[in-house]
C-alpha cells in the first residue's frame, strides 16, 4: 500500500518537475529517464534470470542506428520507435540462441565481444555511415504534432520508461516471472520441475534488448544524430553499474540506480567545469565514481541500495505484538 | 616466402604476449574460480610505467624489472577486493574486478595522460632465412617460452606451486590440511599481476599503449584461455599463439580492419562448442 501510495508520488513528481526544469537540467533529466529504461532491463535479466551481460549498449546502439536509418529514408519516425525496440529484440532472439548456452562469465565475455563486433561493423560499413555516423535525423514526430523541444523529449521519456516498468511489473508477478526466479536459482532444479529454462531465458534477453533499443531509438532523435563513439563499452558497464547500485531484481531500484549514478556523475562533472581544474578531470572522476561505487556497492551492499534502505527501514518500525 | 616468415614470427610474438596475459587469467581462475576482468589492466600499468622510468632515465632492465613489480603489486591490490572479503562468490568478484580495471582508467589519466604511449626497446634487426625480424620479437618469443618453462616447474615442483594447485583442485580438501585458501588466491592475483606485467614491458616497444588498450588485450587473452577451458596453461599457450599469428596474417595479408572480428568470432564459437559438451549441472555453484 505504502509502496502504491510512494509510486504515484514518484509519478506526478516526475511529471510535473520537467516544466519547471531549465533546458540542461532537462538534458540530465532525459538521459536519466533513457539510462533508467535500460537498466530495468539490466537488472531483469541479471537479478531474474541471473546472466550478466555486458553487451546492453550493442541494443541501444542498434535501436538508436534502426530508428535513425528508418527516419532518414522517409519513414514517419513513429514507426521507427516502434522498430528500434523490435529490431533490437529480434536481434538478441537471433544471438540469444547460441549465446545464452554460456553462462556466468563465459555469457558476459561473448556478449561484450559482440558489442565490439558491431561497433567495429558500425564504424566500417557504408550505410551505417562509418565512424562519422549519421547525422541530420528529423525530429521526432507523431501526425501534427512535432517534438521540437527538450520538453517533449522529456515527456516522451517518461511515457517510455512508465511503459518499460509496467511491462517488467506484470512480467515478474506472472507465472513465467516465478519460473525466472527459479531458475536464476538452479537452472537443474528448474528445469527438472518442468520450466522451459531456455525459452524463458532467451525471452528475457529479448525484452532486456527491446528496452534498450527502445532507449536508443528515443536517444537518436533527441540528440540528432548517432556514431559507433556514442556507445562504448563503458556504457554497457554503466548499466552493470547502475543496476547493481539499485538492487537487482528490482524495477524501482533500477530507476534509484540510474538516477543516482547519473546525478552524481552530472555533479561530479560541473565540479570538474569549474575554472582551475584539469582537461582530464571529468573523465577521471566520471571512471573513478563509477569503480568505486560499483566495488563498494557488491562488497558491502550486495543487496543494492534500495533493498538495504527499505530493509533498514521496515527493520525500525515498533515489533508489532502477536501473541 | 620471406613475407610469410616475417607474419609468422611477428605473430608468434604478438601471440605470446597474449599468452602471458592469458596465463594470468587461468592462474587466477584456476585457484580462486574468478575470471579476472582486470587482467589487461596489469599490462598497461607495466607498460606505462616502463616508459615513464625509462624517460627519467633509468637503465634497461632496471626499469623494466620494477614495471613488472609495480604490476604484480596491482595485481595483489585487484586480489584484496576481489576475494579478500569472505563470501564473495565468483560472479561478484568478476563484477568487484571490472570495477578495478576502471578504477584503473581513472588513476592511468591521471598519472599518465590520455593519449598512447611507448617505450624503446631492444633496437635492430636479423635476418632469419631471407626474413627481416625486428630483435624485440625473438626477445618477446624467449622471455615466453623462458616463463612457461619456469611456471611449470613452479607449479609442479615447488611446494607453493603444489598448495597453488590443490586450492584449484578442491578448496575445501585444501583448507583440511591446512592451507590457507585466501592467501593462495591473493599470491594468484599478484602472479597474475606478474605475468600481465611482463606481458606489458615486452609489448610496449612494438605498439604504443594508451589507458584503454586493456579491453583489446583482456578480449584476445580470455579468447586465448577459453581454448584451454580457462583452466589449461598449454592449451592456452597454444591458443593464443594461433590467434596471434591468424591475427597478423590477416593483417598481414590485407584483413586488417577485420582482425577483431575473427578473433572475437572464433572466441565465441569455441566457447559455444565448449559448453555444448559439458552438462549444466556441472557449471553450477554448489
Amino acid at each position: 500500500m505504502i509502496g502504491r501510495v510512494a509510486g504515484a508520488l514518484v509519478a506526478v513528481v516526475t511529471l510535473a518537475l520537467p516544466a519547471v526544469l531549465a533546458d540542461s537540467a532537462l538534458a540530465v533529466y532525459i538521459l536519466l529517464g533513457l539510462a533508467a529504461m535500460v537498466t530495468v532491463g539490466v537488472s531483469l535479466l541479471m537479478g531474474y534470470a541471473g546472466q550478466v551481460s555486458l553487451g546492453q549498449g550493442a541494443f541501444y546502439a542498434i535501436g538508436a542506428y534502426t530508428a535513425a536509418l528508418l527516419a532518414l529514408h522517409g519513414v514517419p519516425p513513429v514507426i521507427g520507435l516502434v522498430a528500434a525496440p523490435v529490431a533490437a529484440a529480434g536481434f538478441a532472439l537471433v544471438i540469444g540462441v547460441p549465446l545464452l548456452r554460456l553462462r556466468g562469465h563465459h555469457l558476459a565475455f561473448a556478449t561484450l565481444a559482440m558489442q565490439l563486433i558491431l561497433l567495429s561493423l558500425a564504424g566500417q560499413l557504408e550505410f551505417t555511415g562509418g565512424d562519422i555516423g549519421l547525422q541530420a535525423i528529423p525530429q521526432f514526430s507523431a501526425g501534427s504534432f512535432e517534438a521540437g523541444s527538450a520538453l517533449a523529449y522529456a515527456y516522451l521519456t517518461w511515457a517510455g520508461l512508465a511503459l518499460v516498468m509496467l511491462v517488467t511489473r506484470n512480467v515478474i508477478r506472472s507465472r513465467p516471472g516465478r519460473a525466472l526466479r527459479a531458475l536464476a536459482t538452479s537452472e537443474t532444479a528448474a528445469a527438472s520441475s518442468g520450466i522451459p529454462v531456455g525459452r524463458y531465458k532467451l525471452v528475457v534477453f529479448a525484452l532486456s534488448a527491446a528496452f534498450a533499443g527502445l532507449a536508443g531509438g528515443i536517444y537518436c532523435f533527441y540528440t540528432g544524430y548517432v556514431a559507433p563513439g556514442s556507445f562504448p563499452v563503458l556504457i554497457s558497464i554503466q548499466y552493470i553499474v547502475m543496476a547493481v547500485v539499485g538492487g537487482l531484481g528490482t524495477i524501482w531500484g533500477a530507476v534509484a540506480g540510474a538516477a543516482a549514478i547519473t546525478l552524481l556523475v552530472q555533479g561530479l562533472n560541473s565540479l570538474a567545469a569549474l575554472p582551475g581544474m584539469p582537461s582530464y578531470a571529468p573523465g577521471v572522476l566520471s571512471y573513478a565514481v563509477y569503480a568505486l561505487v560499483l566495488v563498494l556497492v557488491v562488497l558491502f551492499l550486495p543487496r543494492g541500495l534500495l533493498p538495504a534502505v527499505t530493509g533498514r527501514l521496515r527493520r525500525d518500525r515498533p515489533p508489532v505484538e502477536t501473541r | 616466402m620471406s613475407a610469410f616468415l616475417t607474419y609468422l614470427l611477428n605473430g608468434l610474438a604478438v601471440g605470446c604476449a597474449i599468452a602471458l596475459i592469458a596465463g594470468g587469467l587461468v592462474v587466477i581462475h584456476r585457484v580462486t574460480g574468478v575470471v579476472n576482468f582486470a587482467q589487461g589492466t596489469f599490462a598497461v600499468v607495466a607498460g606505462l610505467c616502463v616508459s615513464s622510468l625509462l624517460g627519467l632515465g633509468l637503465p634497461h632492465g632496471v626499469s623494466e624489472v620494477a614495471a613488472v613489480l609495480v604490476a604484480a603489486l596491482a595485481g595483489l591490490l585487484t586480489g584484496l577486493a576481489a576475494v579478500g572479503r569472505r563470501g564473495t562468490t565468483p560472479l561478484s568478484s568478476l563484477i568487484v574486478t571490472l570495477g578495478v580495471g576502471v578504477l584503473a582508467y581513472a588513476v592511468e589519466i591521471v598519472l599518465w595522460g590520455d593519449q598512447p604511449r611507448s617505450a624503446p626497446g631492444l633496437a635492430g634487426a636479423v635476418t632469419l632465412a631471407g626474413a627481416r625480424i625486428q630483435t624485440q620479437h625473438l626477445l618477446v618469443i624467449g622471455v615466453t617460452a623462458a616463463v612457461f618453462a619456469l611456471l611449470a616447474l613452479f607449479f609442479g615442483r615447488t611446494y607453493l606451486g603444489k598448495a597453488l594447485t590443490a586450492c584449484a583442485s578442491n578448496p575445501y580438501a585444501a583448507r583440511v590440511v591446512g592451507i590457507d585458501t585466501r592467501l593462495m588466491g591473493l599470491l594468484a592475483f599478484a602472479l597474475g599481476g606478474l605475468l600481465g606485467g611482463i606481458a606489458g614491458v615486452l609489448v610496449t616497444p612494438l605498439r604504443p599503449i594508451s589507458f584503454d588498450t586493456d579491453v583489446t588485450l583482456i578480449v584476445n587473452a580470455f579468447a586465448a584461455a577459453v581454448f584451454g577451458a580457462l583452466t589449461r596453461p598449454v592449451v592456452t599457450l597454444a591458443g593464443a599463439l594461433l590467434l596471434g599469428v591468424a591475427e597478423t596474417m590477416a593483417a598481414g595479408y590485407g584483413y586488417g580492419s577485420h582482425q577483431l572480428e575473427v578473433a572475437l568470432g572464433l572466441m565465441i564459437v569455441v566457447m559455444i562448442v565448449q559448453a555444448g559438451r559439458r552438462p549444466a549441472i556441472s557449471q553450477e555453484q554448489t
